[in-house]
């Protein structure tokens, strides 16, 4: 069969997939999305949500990079709501209960009509390999595809294994094959690999819950909005989820069926992730509680099916049964899939480039799940660096490498890349030493202009942020020169309104930077005059007020540390030849071969001499 | 490297001159104000140097090296002195106080290095010097470690970890339902932290936890000698010598230099059962000072060998004294504890082998001494504490969390010289270990 062209081959059609190949087709790079199943391009298989507290970023993230997974939450939310509301901005996020129908069809919207992506429908068994370059893949059918480059995003369908109870088959989610032979080709490859396993709960038949007894969480009042370009006329209808609980008589039941469990049985011995990730591990670590929370999330506006979140599980269906009708509400309710756990393979990124290039292979880059992560929205940040990386890449460019502080995608691949993970990373704002400045509003005043230079981000999105950014600077110039002398009308009712004199004169800006003090009720109480409407304008000013001597104070570290950042360890350096390091230190060295002094610094087991050491050796001239 | 750093660069108390080397963008301020006036450059200048309120602390040569012109390639001031290592140790607190820290070992050479002042085999020298020095460091960090004053750094730890992986999992986990810290427990344990901290400041009742310098009490039976043997390392009569046993009633304190070691003694009432109500109260005072002790010397008499010694929880130096009525020569030995030494305070055949055991102990040699360590630790004991008083500030005016865990954050990073990197995915650890978290 003749071999046809591409520059870029994305094999896998998930949210990883999709975000790489859309990237790519937008920096003009010629690409082929392969996926087994053209209908099950976006995906969502576990919880119908997008966002949460850390993982928001990532989505804002991708949205400022003109990636679809923002707009695809506007238009297919059906609940939204804003966590950490009673926190600061830093850590608020915006989450999404998407309609999964709806959600699925925007994505295949986006990858069907955008230029320079094609799509194919047949699953990858080999890649073709020369010289440790990528050249092309090997298709079921003998087909074969030539390409520069290719991103690998998986998700969880290699060598998938699905348990429910005691019985498992091979699947790479529930109702799709698993890819077995890709999986024992890539084993064969010189990565490391590992076996992670995920879960999901059983799905109810909403028509058979008993909600009178349950609490009921609507969205919030402002309906949020997920993407910077979108808008709450872009939402469909929205419904509300419920609240229940697990209670005695569920723990009970689990106890007795805990040996149905493949992971409680000793069938699966993979290394069991710190968070409880099951109901039976919940209850198992945490005996002590008598009960804990469920949420009842509707998984469509065209569909009674609900999807339970908090009871995940591989406890055989019998057990599964039993413990749903257990829980208040769902006494008499009828499931319709029963929860499953499945063990896939995942490789080892450490054996990454911060690029998500394989060390090993030139060309090849991996993304998403397969790289030990977990969370739709941490796979498609993956997806879309790994894009615009192997765009980079095929263009002979340098690839894009953000720093810890500029974005928390960077946080979760230098942490892989550095780290490596144990089981399934996910994302939390705990994991950002740079808190303040990675926030879900200001994505875009980080990204934007980058994604722009790389030809990543579009004319459409790249206008409005400009229009954004320009607002925003006008105003803090008027508010910087805009005083409130302490004896003025607008100083008494700053007075009266917050129980607190001005005893000199102020600018706006500074009584701005005051905890308590808002642009909009600075305007309404008559303090501030001609005040701008617009909301996303306005927010900005408040947030940047608010944090603005703590921004200061990181930028300063910042800086100290780009000192460490901007060194650079030469790629051909032999760490062999350089005297002073232990053993086990030159060992992590030699494993990880870090770009910089600054993520030397991150490897565990990195001691401040061995850094120092390091500093000296490359100031000497190539070895 | 924008920040200054300071060391003494000479190895401590061999009597004679001791030099503070300063690099860095602060040195001419420090200068200033050390000297009392704007030193010219490489030019040797005889000074008195003061403390910021222009309290005199030594006096001696100065001189001022601007940029380019130096070691390191920063401007440095070299301040010689002459006091012996408690001297310098006050001079080295006041130039800190002034706007520098005290410098990591082989730091000076590194920024030389860095600056293009030295070349690689003289800078694979000091890779080698790194290393060793900051085994050496690591090591009389961790024995100046010991005692009471680790174990309340310790405890602040604990309890400094403990309140910000509670905030923590408030911001991560919120949608958990479970409700792991309000603002008046936040309150409350950061006001406990700030009293635990001026405790430690403060120091004990007695006042010898910060004192710098090798905390020793001399403890044992009555009439092993102990008097003697404190007598003859001060070189003066402090304590009362008698034949009576049990005459020692108070406890009295020294203060020596063992060549150069700042060492504060304590010499303990004699330890044995009595229903002399002085002597117990002797006894109970001396129990409360050797729980503040760095090295227990437990003086034994040599000629009743069937003696049982009573292990203290302290390192310990065993002499068994006395030797001299048993024609014998001093000698040591390594025992469970610490180490065993025979001599003769009489005659003072072994006095030198005690001094050196000592000396070992504190880890005394090269860059760095033990009160030397525990000024890192003061320093960042004091660091901490600002950030601790900014985050109760917080919670005054109801920030968000987000920012009370910014404020911890550099609270926690500022004992990490103590303490060694307590990073994200520790925390993370902590959170999951103790709380039930979902998916």
């Amino acid at each position: 069969m003749g071999a046809i062209r591409y520059d870029l081959i994305i094999i896998g059609g998930g949210h990883a997939g999709t975000e790489a190949a859309l990237a790519a087709a937008r920096m003009q790079i010629k690409c082929l999305l392969l996926t087994h199943n053209i209908e099950t391009i976006g995906q969502t298989s576990c919880n119908p949500a997008i966002g949460g507290i850390g993982k928001t970023q990532l989505v804002k993230e991708v949205d400022a990079l003109d990636g679809v997974m923002a707009t695809a939450a506007d238009r297919a939310g059906i609940q939204f709501r804003v966590l950490n509301s009673s926190k600061g901005p830093a850590v608020w996020a915006t989450r999404a209960q998407v309609d999964r129908v709806l959600y699925k069809a925007i994505i295949r919207d986006f990858v069907e009509n955008q230029e320079n992506l094609f799509l194919f429908q047949q699953a990858v068994d080999k890649l073709l390999i020369e010289k440790d370059r990528v050249i092309g893949v090997v298709t079921q059918s003998g087909i074969v595809f030539h390409a520069e480059a290719i991103v690998l995003t998986t998700g969880t369908f290699l060598g998938g294994k699905i348990h429910i109870g005691g019985q498992n088959h091979q699947g790479g989610r529930s109702g799709d094959p698993a890819s077995l032979k890709l999986a024992s080709y890539l084993r064969e490859l010189p990565f490391r690999t590992g076996r992670l396993k995920t879960g999901t709960p059983p799905r109810i038949d909403g028509r058979t819950v008993n909600y009178s007894k349950l609490r009921e969480q609507p969205g919030d009042t402002p309906c949020p909005i997920m993407s910077y370009l979108g808008s709450v006329e872009q939402h469909p209808r929205q419904v509300s989820c419920y609240l229940t609980y697990t209670n005695q008589k569920t723990h009970h039941i689990v106890q007795q069926g805990l040996m149905t469990s493949p992971m409680y049985s000793g069938e699966i011995s993979s290394v069991g992730p710190r968070y409880c990730p099951s109901i039976e591990d919940k209850i198992v670590r945490f005996s002590h509680r008598d009960s804990h929370q469920i949420f009842l999330e509707p998984e469509g506006l065209q569909t009674y099916e609900i999807y339970p979140n908090g009871i995940s599980t591989s406890l055989s269906y019998e057990v599964q049964e039993e413990l749903v009708h257990s829980i208040e509400g769902l006494e008499n309710c009828h499931i319709t899939r029963p929860g499953y756990a499945i063990e896939y393979d995942f490789f080892d990124p450490r054996d990454l480039k911060p690029s998500l290039e394989t060390k090993a292979i030139s060309g090849l880059f991996f993304a998403g799940q397969i790289n030990g992560t977990t969370g739709y929205e941490e796979a498609a940040a993956q997806g879309l660096i790994a894009g615009i990386n192997a765009a980079l890449k095929i263009k002979e460019k340098e690839a894009l490498i953000l720093r810890r502080d500029q974005a928390g995608v960077s946080v979760l691949i230098d942490d892989l890349v550095t780290r490596g993970t144990e089981e399934p990373y996910r994302m939390f704002t705990g994991r950002f030493e740079y808190r303040l400045f990675l926030r879900q509003d200001n994505a875009d005043i980080r990204l934007c202009e980058i994604g722009r230079k790389l030809g990543v981000v579009g004319e459409a999105r790249w206008r409005s942020f400009c229009e954004k950014q320009e607002a925003i600077e006008k105003e803090k110039q008027r508010l910087k020169s805009y005083w409130v002398q302490p004896n003025s009308t607008a100083a008494l009712q700053f007075a009266k309104h917050y129980q607190k004199p001005l005893e000199r004169e102020y600018t706006i800006i500074d009584l701005l930077g005051r905890p308590e003090v808002d642009y909009e009720t600075l305007a309404k109480i008559g303090v501030l005059e001609n005040p701008i409407p617009r909301k996303e304008v306005v927010e900005q000013i408040n947030i940047q007020a608010q944090y603005h001597g703590y921004l200061i104070r990181q930028q300063k570290e910042i800086e100290r540390l780009q000192h460490y950042e901007l060194a650079k360890i030469p790629d051909n350096i032999n760490y062999e030849l350089i005297k002073g390091l232990s053993n086990e230190v030159r060992q992590k060295l030699i494993e990880i071969r870090p770009k910089t002094i600054n993520q030397a610094s991150r490897i565990p087991g990195m001691t401040p001499a061995a850094v120092s050491i390091l500093l000296i050796h490359i100031k000497q001239p190539v070895v | 490297m924008n920040d200054t750093i300071a060391a003494i660069a000479t190895p401590p108390g061999k009597g004679g001159i001791g030099i503070i080397r300063i690099s860095g963008p602060n040195t001419l301020k420090i200068a200033r104000i050390v000297l009392g006036s704007q030193p010219k450059q490489r030019l040797a200048i005889f000074s008195n140097f003061s403390n910021a309120s222009g309290e005199i602390i030594d006096q001696g040569v100065a001189i001022f090296f601007k940029s380019p012109h130096s070691f390191t390639g920063e401007d440095v001031l070299e301040l010689q002195g002459h006091g012996g290592s408690v001297i310098m140790d006050r001079l080295l607190k006041t130039v800190i106080e002034q706007g520098a820290r005290v410098a990591q070992p082989g730091e000076f050479s590194q920024r030389a290095f860095l600056n293009g002042k030295i070349d690689l085999s003289q800078a694979e020298a000091v890779s080698d010097l790194i290393n060793a020095s900051s085994e050496e460091a690591a090591k009389s960090a961790v024995r100046s470690l010991q005692g009471a004053f680790s174990e309340r750094i310790h405890s602040l730890l604990q309890k400094l970890t403990h309140l910000r992986m509670l905030i923590e999992a408030a911001i991560d986990f919120s949608e958990e339902e479970i409700d792991f810290i309000d603002t008046l427990s936040i309150r409350k344990e950061l006001k406990e932290l700030l009293a635990q901290i001026g405790e430690v400041k403060k120091g004990t009742r007695q006042g010898v936890l910060l004192q710098e310098g090798l905390q020793i009490v001399i403890a044992g039976e009555p009439n092993t000698g102990k008097s003697s043997l404190l007598n003859k390392l001060t070189n003066r009569e402090s304590a009362i010598v008698t034949d009576i046993p049990g005459t020692t009633r108070d406890v009295i304190r020294e203060s020596i230099q063992i060549d150069g070691l700042p060492v504060h003694i304590v010499d303990t009432a004699g330890i044995r059962s009595t229903s002399n109500a002085i002597e117990q109260e002797g006894i109970r005072r001396a129990k409360e000072v050797i729980s503040t002790a760095d090295l227990v010397l437990l003086m034994q008499d040599a000629t009743r060998p069937n003696e049982v010694p009573i292990y203290f929880d302290k390192p310990t130096i065993i002499i068994q004294n006395k030797i001299d009525l048993l024609v014998e020569k001093s000698s040591s030995k390594e025992i469970e504890s610490g180490f065993l030494i025979r001599l003769s305070v009489k005659t003072e055949d072994g006095l030198d082998l005690l001094k050196y055991h000592v000396k070992q102990f504190a880890g005394y040699r090269a860059e760095e001494g033990q009160f030397i360590a525990r000024r890192r630790h003061i320093d960042a004991l004091v660091r901490c504490e600002e950030f601790i008083l900014k985050t109760l500030q917080q919670v005054e005016v109801r920030a968000g969390f987000e920012l009370l865990a910014e404020e911890l954050l550099w609270a926690q990073n500022s004992l990490s010289e103590i303490t060694g990197k307590f990073t994200n995915e520790d925390l993370l650890d902590r959170i999951f270990m103790t709380f039930c978290i979902g998916k």
